[in-house]
């Protein structure tokens, strides 16, 4: 009977009731009355359904307020999605049933505690918890708590295509695919405009030329890529192809090539190294000054159109005129000659050159790439740097190669060696080309074969569709040039 | 695949306390949603947030969007903007997440960082000496955000390369200032010089260019 007077006590204590010394056995009755010990009882019962009442209403209220971690998912993918009740602290609840799912594809499995199916909505979705915690009352109606999930879309679903403007002043064509003879090769390329282009209607910054000049046996294949930031760089891949062109076709030093091919024709009668290397200076020579002459030519265009279009050079980070016609830059010129194949090369930016044997052995990447340390830092033939530059010498962007005879020649853009090599070691490894010449050839996710047969006329259709094939990530203008 | 590692630095101190903190997750939560229907953002954009009070807090550790979870970002009853400390977290963070290409590996595109503030930095003498030291990181842009009478845009035009001053903290205003920051994003992975920053689009109305 302590509790109750005890309790007796501190309440006539709290109430200022004073119980006087002469009462005191007045108040020893009272409290051992079996009334009172019942009405202390009573108290104390209620008092603690109150506290008991009151804890469950505040964990409840915590529980709805609790964020509850759920995994995101995709859209037509297969989810597995755990709620993990323990980690979450929520073992006092008492899970009942989830309302929602079944509208989004998703059931509940309660032997695992996941939600699986498969989403058929995406976004910001919701579906309700019904639950109990420990210590409700059975007929107490169940607690809602609603639910967020996130189910994204599917990445290729959200890519818009929307049509370039053909009356842009300089409009290129989206997507261009075509085949032909190259001298005793064949030749064939494809450019296509990018997903992120196709996505906001903006035009292919890739361009390509190539040619067989018939009088000297040369041929020479360019392909270049405009910087996606500038406006105009799709312009300036465009010049950089057909300047180059130009250049060998109407401005080459017509001495210098003679010497040139009477230096080739003696070291083909005495295979005399030191001749080999005099070819190779005057080779590189005749590269540099067709490398200025297109950088000069895209400059020249650059400051004609601003006196035409001034309003069209508005960027605030560009520091000159040439800067807006950004783009990198790479050729390749070849020809056959008794003893095999010449082929010349330059390159400036972030596009490969590489020569297969006939053997299909043996890959060699013919230049090396200006890819900087962040994604799309490099460098383009636009900048007047690259031509003094002590860190990268002009020189060492050309190259001079005998081959006896080759299999393939490849020229790309960044759009196919990006998804394709990923990085550059692996533009050095023989396995990867041959992989990569697999995959041309159907050993692919759609199983698009790319034959090449000089019988075949459907080849530049064959490898139009090739070149759509899908990459994460990947969403750049894509140029392929294969000599064959 | 390259990435596009963003960075939001979110003022969490006591005067964010009440409408601005409750618009500030809103805003938030509103931009994650317009981004996840971004074809370019879905693939590649990759998101952190750091918030910063008396102490600093990495709420969320960069993640890929679909996987991005938004957690709710609150805020102490009062205590000082510990910007520099920030800046420190933040240095380090992005030194071991964000990849340089190299010939074996591919390089992430240069990342950009988001800064939001309505005060100025309280550990002001760290702060300064932070600066140098974020600008090495090469981001691709530095957005700095002030929001409200009190925010100081001298002390940011230190850091960032743009500055933008937003009158309230209000939620209709830091919603069209979020939606410029997902269009900002939308423009961060093109090809462009080795020392180029990235472009901005035109602010909003709501939203004053500091210069």
């Amino acid at each position: 009977m302590q509790d109750v007077k005890t309790y007796i006590q501190s309440l006539f204590t709290a109430k200022g009731i004073v119980v006087s010394s002469n009462k005191s056995s007045l108040f020893e009755e009272f409290i051992v009355q079996q009334d009172s010990i019942d009405a202390v009882q009573r108290i104390i019962e209620n008092q603690n359904s109150l506290m008991d009442k009151w804890k469950i209403k505040n964990r409840i209220a915590d529980i709805l307020s609790q964020q509850i971690v759920i995994p995101n998912g995709t859209i037509g993918k297969p989810y597995l999605g755990h709620i993990n009740f323990e980690k979450q602290n929520l073992t006092d609840l008492i899970f009942e049933q989830f309302e929602g799912l079944e509208e989004l594809g998703l059931s509940f499995n309660k032997t695992n505690d996941c939600i699986e199916g498969i989403p058929n909505l995406s976004g910001d979705l919701k579906f309700t918890l019904l639950f109990k915690i420990n210590g409700e009352e059975e007929n107490e109606p169940l607690n809602r708590k609603v639910l967020q999930l996130v189910i994204n879309p599917d990445p290729k679903s959200l890519w818009k295509d929307i049509p370039s403007d053909k009356t842009d002043k300089f409009w290129k064509e989206d997507d261009v695919s075509i085949s032909d003879k190259i001298g005793e090769k064949n030749i064939v390329i494809s450019s296509k405009r990018g997903r992120s282009h196709k996505n906001v209607g903006s035009f292919r910054d890739d361009d390509f030329a190539f040619k067989h000049f018939a009088k000297s046996g040369w041929s020479i294949v360019a392909v270049s890529d405009g910087a996606g930031s500038y406006s105009l760089s799709r312009v300036g891949s465009q010049i950089a192809c057909n300047a180059v062109i130009d250049f060998f076709e109407n401005h080459a030093d017509a001495e210098k090539s003679k010497e040139f091919e009477d230096k080739i024709i003696s070291y083909n009668e005495t295979s005399d190294q030191s001749i080999l290397k005099e070819i190779e200076v005057l080779a590189k020579q005749n590269l540099y000054k067709a490398t200025v002459f297109v950088h000069n030519k895209i400059k020249a265009d650059a400051e004609e159109t601003f006196k035409t279009s001034p309003e069209l050079f508005n960027n605030p980070k560009a520091k000159s005129h040439l800067d807006y016609y950004h783009a990198t830059f790479i050729f390749a010129l070849f020809k056959k000659y008794d003893f095999g194949y010449v082929i010349l090369t330059f390159g400036v930016g972030d596009c490969p050159i590489a020569v297969m044997n006939l053997e299909q052995t043996e890959t060699t990447l013919l230049n090396w790439l200006d890819v900087g340390e962040f994604g799309g830092g490099t460098r383009f033939i636009t900048q007047s740097d690259i031509f003094h530059s002590t860190e990268h010498p002009m020189a060492t962007r050309f190259n001079f190669k005998i081959v006896p005879d080759f299999s393939y020649l490849f020229l790309m853009t960044d759009g196919i060696y990006d998804p394709k090599f990923v990085v550059e070691a692996n533009l050095e490894k023989s396995e990867k080309w041959n992989e990569f010449m697999e995959d041309l050839k159907g050993k692919n996710e759609d199983n698009t074969v790319v034959e090449f047969n000089p019988e075949n006329t459907q080849i530049a259709e064959q490898l139009s569709k090739w070149m759509d094939f899908w990459s994460q990530g990947n969403h750049d203008d894509r140029t392929l040039a294969i000599v064959y | 695949m390259r990435r596009l590692p963003v960075y939001f630095l979110l003022d969490t101190s006591g005067s964010m306390n009440g409408e601005p903190i409750q618009a500030l997750n809103n805003a938030m939560s509103g931009m994650i949603n317009s981004l996840r229907s971004d074809a370019q953002a879905s693939e590649t954009l990759w998101i952190s947030i750091i918030t910063f009070d008396r102490v600093i807090n990495e709420i969320s550790p960069l993640t890929e969007l679909p996987l991005f979870q938004l957690p709710e970002i609150i805020c102490p009853p009062s205590g000082p903007t510990n910007t520099g400390k920030a800046l420190e977290l933040l240095y380090d963070k992005v030194s071991k997440e964000v990849k340089k290409g190299s010939p074996t590996q591919k390089g992430d595109w240069r990342p950009l960082l988001f800064i939001f503030t309505d005060g100025k930095p309280s550990d002001i003498q760290l702060y300064t000496e932070m600066i140098p030291k974020i600008k090495s990181l090469n981001f691709g842009s530095i957005v700095g955000c002030a929001a409200g009478a009190l925010a100081d845009n001298s002390k940011l035009k230190e850091l960032a390369d743009t500055v933008v001053h937003l009158d309230t903290a209000d939620s209709s205003t830091l919603k069209q200032f979020f939606k410029w920051v997902s269009d900002t994003i939308e423009q961060g992975n093109k090809s462009m010089g080795t020392v180029d920053t990235v472009s901005l689009p035109s602010p909003p109305s709501e939203v004053h260019l500091v210069i």
